[in-house]
């Protein structure tokens, strides 16, 4: 199925390191064209899934095919078209950033003026042409974890995995980020993106994957999340007044503890109850001052799967 | 800019799936020697080298202002110092090759691309070896002040800077093999001496020890000179211009046959050196004259090298169980090679680096089925 058009498909992947199961039984698919996120509480086998799709680490069961190749039998064939961006920054601190991209280049077999070439598109991408000749060690955090995004472009490859992608990047960053993303998907790659950060993912991701003690717990597309029971949080001048119509209307609602403003939480079936309510408060002219969703929509399906964070 | 997109890409990327092998160890060979090269590291060991074979180099010269061999000593002392040193540098620039690079987080990095794992540390071999062969560089001042002085044929000086650049990469190789396999810089460099101390101090603690297991009870007849009893005055020393004569005399006693054990010195670093190289016979005294009387002739003395050739060669002969006085009349001029003992040692030590490569490929090739326990891919 995939086979052809490319993309990730796993099935019942599981990995130990002696006698810690890091993988137990994952169930993944990343369509190319889509941006897939993979989400999960820390140590639940993200990187290791993510090492195993790029042809670093052998499954001790299951079946992978990336880009429709198996990475165990035919790694080069994997390699070649897929670039991994791993969560650890390593890079070679007395190198240019240019240097860095050109010598990646060359070990994926690109012609000098290829490498060149693309390595100067790339800095121009990710905004560091000013560093193209600095030595890696006086970039930030965040300018080395945009170095090292594009150092896993620099072969054009078919399938991208992004291991925490976002984390050390100022505001500007990952919203470059984001559209760097949605614009490699659109031109048919497939990229998977692993992040804690549930609501930039929310911007970016078209599905999701949760993995939650090396098991996948579930899958599904932004819109099937979009369209499931949420919270959301009301504020209003005075809070009783919400209270008492919120009680004539029998919404049960329960008092928001974990902020510092005084709010209530609603859970609401639908966008059209949503609106239902709010339209219905403002008619009983109950003041309100904040009308909104809890969290995002990968982040209510995230709490809602219970699962216990180590 | 303001909004980032993905580059355009007019003429699609073209990608192999394998690389050609000698480009990649070219790739990966410019990577290590740039970064060398932008370190301070290694010209801090170059000055310090620099600094201590001129200091020995100038002792060396004052030491043997009088004696008549005085360029072979200093050429010898040098190779011998070089050598030296340079297998207390070549682990250090070689023994964190891999596990230094995987606890940078550079290692993944590189096994993520078309990169082999034989690529791979034939570049950082390459690298390492260039890398100490500056060391022999940087030696050449002195090599080239003490074959000024002469005494030194070309053969003996150039099959000794080869043997010197051959054993560093040996070194070298071991180094880069262990780095593989070890998962931390520090153990690895440490395990790297060990191996180097083994070859070149180990070798001689085993021989000397096994001598013990070699020891037969012969008849020995041995031979000497010494003054003729009316020569002597009645103190008990030699006239002037008294006769010398030979005495034979035989004994019984315990005596090593080193000829069957030689062969654990083979694979010394310093032995492989030294028995490779073809040392020059002119300049020392005639085949033996008329009457060679020892104390006659100009002596000659070897140098530190040739010392080390010359006793893996007596070693190789064992004991002369009948020396007679024509033969102690040549004992002074250099034993002859009969068999030469280093084309062993350096399969030895071949053989030893390259198990050591091979084990550190098969523990580099990904997708790794086992990991060594507490490392970490990235």
């Amino acid at each position: 199925m995939t086979d052809e058009f490319g993309g990730i498909v796993v099935e019942g992947v599981a990995r130990s390191f002696g006698s810690v199961q890091a993988v137990r039984d994952i169930d993944f698919e990343a369509p190319p064209g889509e941006v897939t996120a993979l989400i999960g509480p820390n140590g639940s086998g993200k990187t290791t899934l993510l090492l195993i799709l790029a042809s670093l680490l052998a499954p001790d069961l299951g079946t992978v095919r990336v880009a429709g190749f198996d990475p165990v039998s035919q790694p080069g064939e994997v390699r070649s078209r897929v670039g991994w961006m791993p969560d650890t920054l390593g890079m070679w601190e007395s190198l240019t950033a240019l240097e860095v991209l050109t010598t990646l280049g060359a070990l994926y077999g690109m012609s000098m003026a290829d490498r060149s070439r693309r390595a100067n598109e790339l800095l121009a991408a990710v905004n560091l042409t000013e560093f193209g000749r600095q030595p890696a060690r006086v970039l930030s955090r965040g300018q080395q974890q945009r170095l090292s995004l594009a150092r896993s472009l620099i072969h054009d490859p078919q399938v991208l995995l992004l291991d925490e992608p976002a984390s050390g990047l100022d505001p500007g960053s990952r919203v470059e980020l984001r559209s760097l993303l949605r614009s490699l998907a659109a031109e048919g790659k497939t990229v998977v993106v692993s992040s804690h950060v549930l609501s930039e993912l929310d911007e970016i991701a078209d599905r999701a994957v949760f993995v939650s003690r090396g098991q996948s717990v579930k899958s599904q597309t932004l819109d099937e999340a979009g369209s499931q029971v949420r919270r959301y949080y009301v504020q209003a001048q005075p809070m009783s007044a919400l209270a008492a119509a919120l009680e004539s209307y029998g919404v049960r609602f329960e008092t928001r503890g974990d902020s510092r403003r005084a709010e209530f939480l609603v859970q609401l079936g639908s966008t059209a109850e949503a609106a239902w309510l709010l339209r219905t408060l403002v008619m009983g002219d109950v003041v309100v001052t904040a009308f909104a969703p809890a969290g995002g929509a990968l982040e209510e399906t995230y709490m809602s799967l219970d699962t216990d964070r180590r | 800019m303001s909004t980032a997109t993905e580059p355009s890409t007019p003429h699609p990327v073209r990608v192999a799936t394998r690389l050609p092998f000698w480009s990649a160890v070219g790739t990966v060979f410019s990577l290590e020697m740039r970064q060398r090269l932008r370190g301070r590291g290694w010209y801090w060991m170059l000055g310090i080298w620099f600094v201590v074979i001129g200091f020995i180099f100038v002792l060396g010269t004052s030491l043997l202002g009088t004696t008549d061999n005085e360029g072979g000593i200093l050429f010898d002392l040098v190779v011998g110092f070089v050598l030296l040193f340079g297998l207390l540098v070549a682990p250090g620039l070689s023994a964190n090759a891999i596990n230094g690079d995987r606890a940078g987080g550079t290692l993944a990095i590189l096994q993520v691309t078309l990169l082999t794992p034989a690529e791979l540390l034939a570049g950082k071999w390459l690298a390492s070896w260039v890398g100490s062969l500056a060391f022999l560089v940087l030696s050449s001042p002195f090599i080239f002040w003490a074959l000024a002085l002469g005494g030194v044929n070309a053969q003996e000086a150039f099959v000794s800077l080869l043997m010197l650049a051959v054993e560093l990469g040996i070194v070298c190789a071991i180094g880069v093999g262990v780095s593989g396999i070890a998962n931390r810089p520090l153990f690895s460099i440490v395990s790297t001496y060990m191996l180097v101390a083994l070859l070149a101090i180990g070798t001689v603690i085993v021989f000397g020890l096994s001598t013990t297991l070699v020891m037969e009870e012969r008849t020995m007849t041995t031979s000497y000179y010494t003054y003729t009893e009316s020569s002597l005055d009645n103190m008990g020393a030699p006239e002037a211009g008294a006769e010398m004569e030979c005495v034979t005399q035989t004994s019984q006693g315990m005596i090593p046959h080193t000829e069957y054990i030689a062969w654990l010195l083979a694979a010394n670093p310093f032995v492989v050196v030294a028995d490779a190289v073809p040392y020059g016979t002119e300049g020392l005294p005639d085949e033996a004259g008329p009457d060679p009387v020892p104390g006659d002739g100009p002596y000659y003395t070897p140098g530190i090298m040739e010392s080390i050739s010359q006793g893996v060669r007596a070693a190789q002969a064992g004991p002369d169980l009948d020396q007679t006085c024509e033969e102690l009349a040549q004992s002074l001029r250099p034993l002859p090679q009969k068999a030469p003992i280093w084309p062993l040692g350096l399969g030895i030590q071949l053989v030893l680096a390259a198990g050591l490569l091979l084990v550190s490929r098969r523990r580099l090739t990904m997708p790794a089925k086992r990991l060594a326990q507490g490392t970490r891919i990235a």
